[in-house]
């Protein structure tokens, strides 16, 4: 039995596996004061591996405040010390610890697009410096009452969801996590070869072009728990329909039962039961915003439960999820948007996936062979 | 609905001390324990259609680093708060701590090194304060540890903390404005004085104060607010002094200090508890030993010791004596790494006499102060 606390375990992982940090890099940890006994074991971690630590915390009611009362040349103000600290830093951690996952539901979407857009230029920095190997980063999850809450589960349920998709109560989750990824390495190599895959599902029906692009197998690397291999899709490839069962969580709205009908890679018509408004202002975005930048099949088996958290929904060992919006440049994708929304589609029944016209996928699963 | 009483403070430091601006970038300092105000601090500069954000921290990191951290690590200096110091057009600082007394276990040497490091970042900020580039202000949302430090309940503590900064009133801006004009029009008499004599409970003290600046702090700095100050002539103390209050410095109290001036240099110095500590903050330095700033509290809301020099410092009635650095703009030129505030009490049974006249008696001038429009 691993008798280190837990959150010590997340921490060593974090900072030895996921990013690992040198000595003297700028670790910057973004996060609210709820994680603070992560934020502060990591902390520790870093100053162990002779780097500088340097957190950015957030409570709750800022950006609210922001968003509900502020001049549009308020909500469009992009932070000199934001630039600088996606300049500067040599590691980036998120710790998503929210006090509300709701606290911008009421919020107009048009000035959440607005805002969005604003700091795109935040977000492709840090991933153009990720993709040229000068910066490293990881988004993880401290388990708070707001997201045990969204998971219908106690806080000490959710605890055992979080630690135990993250393998933290093994003996050796870095062990763990490597052979993992071994794994989806090679599942990534393989599909790298291939030109397109079909989805095939109740009320579902998608061709997605995968031609020259490449597949990233993820190992708990840039996001953790992980568990996913993904790609950027051809952009104009994408024909027919999807249908999304699980409910799509975005800057803390719902919308339900989204369906989705493509046509030479662009949304052409986009239906939900509920959140229509909020779909049809995300999809208006921008021009890349009715283009999907990603298209992954979520691998983590330790993950079976939708908890209305995308970190965790989007790797649920069963199904794929396509993102609206913004590519990953490593992935080849060359989508660009101020949006990237991921949509999980849970393929555990009555489905199957066809690559190159081949069926390699049934109910969830890769055939033996495959993976 | 939040505390009427803290958005007040919020406003007033936007408004009032900082005078912000549109498009102006403001950075909001502090622990999270101090959410409240930071929030407050936020939405009144978003209303001015400043830029505000916030830099908050935990209790437990700073410990962390000091206590961890190689004197590599120690001496770092983030180029991202370099620049952040460039380019901001003012800083808030909310002092409020979640435990008073983290630190003060860790290792002194520590602690200074890790101060002294800092120190071009510090520099800077002072600098770009000085030179009219930047605002600050310095305030405290009330917290269970400084009520505690206070003998207070939390309760008891914030009608203290909002009653000092007139937030438990409408328009407190109004208050302050019209204290800025008293205390300008006291620090203007007290600039012809040549010689002020501090006498008091085992207390004659003569401080030479001629051509020296006396400044008025009335809230712009510091919210609460409430003082007149200046540099003293750096070889013309001469006297006995005592200090009712304990003296704090870096979270420890030194308790009942005595000291004996000759020439402008502390000769003797006693305390009944952290003798020890005293002797070795006296020898920091060459300047520590010599007086940096002398002045009047004169917030009369601040009526009790709290153990926050943010507080105790402007008790009315109280007269507060720096040993160390100086001020510039006062025309002081001790130079030390040291600039600790210990107050006298003077409530009770104080007279001061500025060249030769009785001016103060128990803990007020005997006249108002010539108010020039």
């Amino acid at each position: 039995m691993n008798t280190v606390p837990r959150i010590e375990r997340l921490a060593s992982v974090l900072v030895d596996y996921s990013t690992e940090v040198q000595p003297g890099q700028l670790v910057l940890i973004e996060s609210s004061p709820l994680a603070a006994p992560l934020v502060l074991a990591v902390a520790r971690r870093v100053i162990e591996a002779g780097a500088h630590p340097q957190t950015r915390l957030a409570v709750d009611g800022l950006t609210e405040t922001l968003l509900a009362h502020g001049t549009d040349a308020q909500l469009q103000w992009v932070n000199p010390a934001r630039v600088e600290d996606y300049e500067r830093a040599d590691v980036r951690m998120v710790f998503e610890a929210e006090f509300n996952t709701r606290t911008l539901s009421s919020i107009d979407p048009e000035r959440l697009a607005l805002a969005g857009r604003a700091r795109e230029q935040l977000r492709d920095r840090y991933l153009e410096r990720a993709a040229a190997g000068e910066l490293r980063w990881v988004i993880t999850l401290f388990p708070t009452y707001s997201a045990a809450q969204d998971a219908e589960m106690s806080l000490a349920q959710y605890e055992e969801f979080v630690y135990g998709a993250g393998r933290l109560d093994e003996d050796d989750p870095v062990g763990e996590w490597r052979r993992f990824g071994d794994g989806l390495t090679r599942l990534a190599e393989w599909l790298d070869a291939k030109s397109e895959v079909r989805v095939v599902s109740d009320g579902t029906d998608l061709t997605v072009g995968v031609e020259g692009r490449t597949w990233i197998p993820c190992g708990g690397k840039e996001n953790f728990p992980d568990g996913e291999v993904f790609t950027g899709p051809v952009e104009t490839s994408l024909e027919g329909e999807i249908h999304f069962s699980f409910p799509a969580s975005f800057q803390g709205r719902m919308v339900e039962d989204i369906r989705l009908r493509f046509e030479g890679g662009e949304v052409v018509e986009a239906h939900a039961a509920r959140g229509q408004d909020f779909l049809d202002a995300m999809l208006a975005m921008d021009d890349g915003a009715r283009r999907a930048g990603e298209f992954a099949f979520g691998m983590n088996e330790a993950i079976q439960e939708f908890t209305r958290s995308t970190l965790f929904d989007e790797k649920i060992g069963g199904t794929v999820h396509l993102a609206l919006g913004k590519a990953y440049p490593e992935s080849g994708g060359q989508n660009r948007s101020a949006l990237h929304w991921d949509l999980v589609c849970d393929l555990r029944s009555g489905s199957e996936v066809f690559v190159d016209g081949e069926l390699v996928y049934r109910d969830g699963r890769f055939l033996p062979g495959i993976y | 609905m939040t505390d009427p009483r803290i958005e007040r403070l919020g406003d007033l430091v936007v408004n009032y001390s900082l005078e912000l601006s549109e498009g102006q970038v403001v950075r909001i300092d502090g622990l999270e324990i101090a959410a409240p105000l930071a929030l407050a601090t936020y939405r009144a500069a978003l209303a001015v259609g400043a830029h505000p954000y916030t830099n908050l921290s935990i209790d437990g990191l700073l410990e962390l680093l000091l206590e961890s951290g190689s004197e590599e690590q120690l001496a770092y200096i983030s180029p991202v708060h370099v620049s952040e110091m460039e380019t901001i057009d003012a800083l808030v600082t909310i002092w409020s701590e979640a435990n008073t007394r983290s630190l003060t276990r860790v290792d002194p040497g520590k602690h200074s090194r890790y101060i002294a490091a800092h120190r071009p970042l510090s520099n800077r900020r002072w600098e770009r304060i000085a030179s009219g580039e930047m605002r600050w202000c310095g305030t405290l949302h009330p917290t269970f540890a400084h009520a505690q430090d206070a003998d207070m309940s939390l309760e008891e503590y914030e009608s203290f903390v909002f009653a000092a900064c007139h937030t438990d009133v409408e328009n407190p801006a109004a208050h302050w404005s019209e204290v800025a004009q008293g205390l300008g029009a006291r620090a203007e008499e007290l600039g012809s004085v040549r010689e002020l004599r501090i006498v008091g409970p085992d207390t004659d003290l003569r401080l030479g104060v001629e051509g020296r600046t006396w400044l008025a702090a009335d809230g712009k700095f510091n919210m609460p607010d409430g003082e007149v100050f200046t540099s003293p002539r750096e070889r013309e103390t001469e006297g006995e002094i005592r200090y009712t209050f304990p003296a704090i410095f870096q979270g420890r109290e030194v308790e009942d200090i005595r000291l004996r001036f000759e020439e402008g240099r502390v000769v003797l110095a006693e305390a009944v508890r952290g003798q020890d500590y005293l002797r070795s903050l006296l020898d920091m330095d060459d300047g520590a030993r010599v007086l940096g700033e002398v002045a009047f509290g004169l917030n009369y809301e601040i009526d009790r010791f709290t153990r926050n020099i943010l507080f105790d410092e402007k008790i009315g009635g109280t007269m507060h004596l720096a040993l160390g650095a100086a001020f510039a703009q006062a025309g002081g030129e001790n130079s030390s790494g040291l600039h600790w505030d210990m107050i006298c009490d003077l409530r009770e049974e104080g007279e001061v006499y500025a060249d030769g006249e009785l001016v103060w008696k128990a803990g007020e001038f005997l006249s108002e102060p010539v108010v020039h429009a």
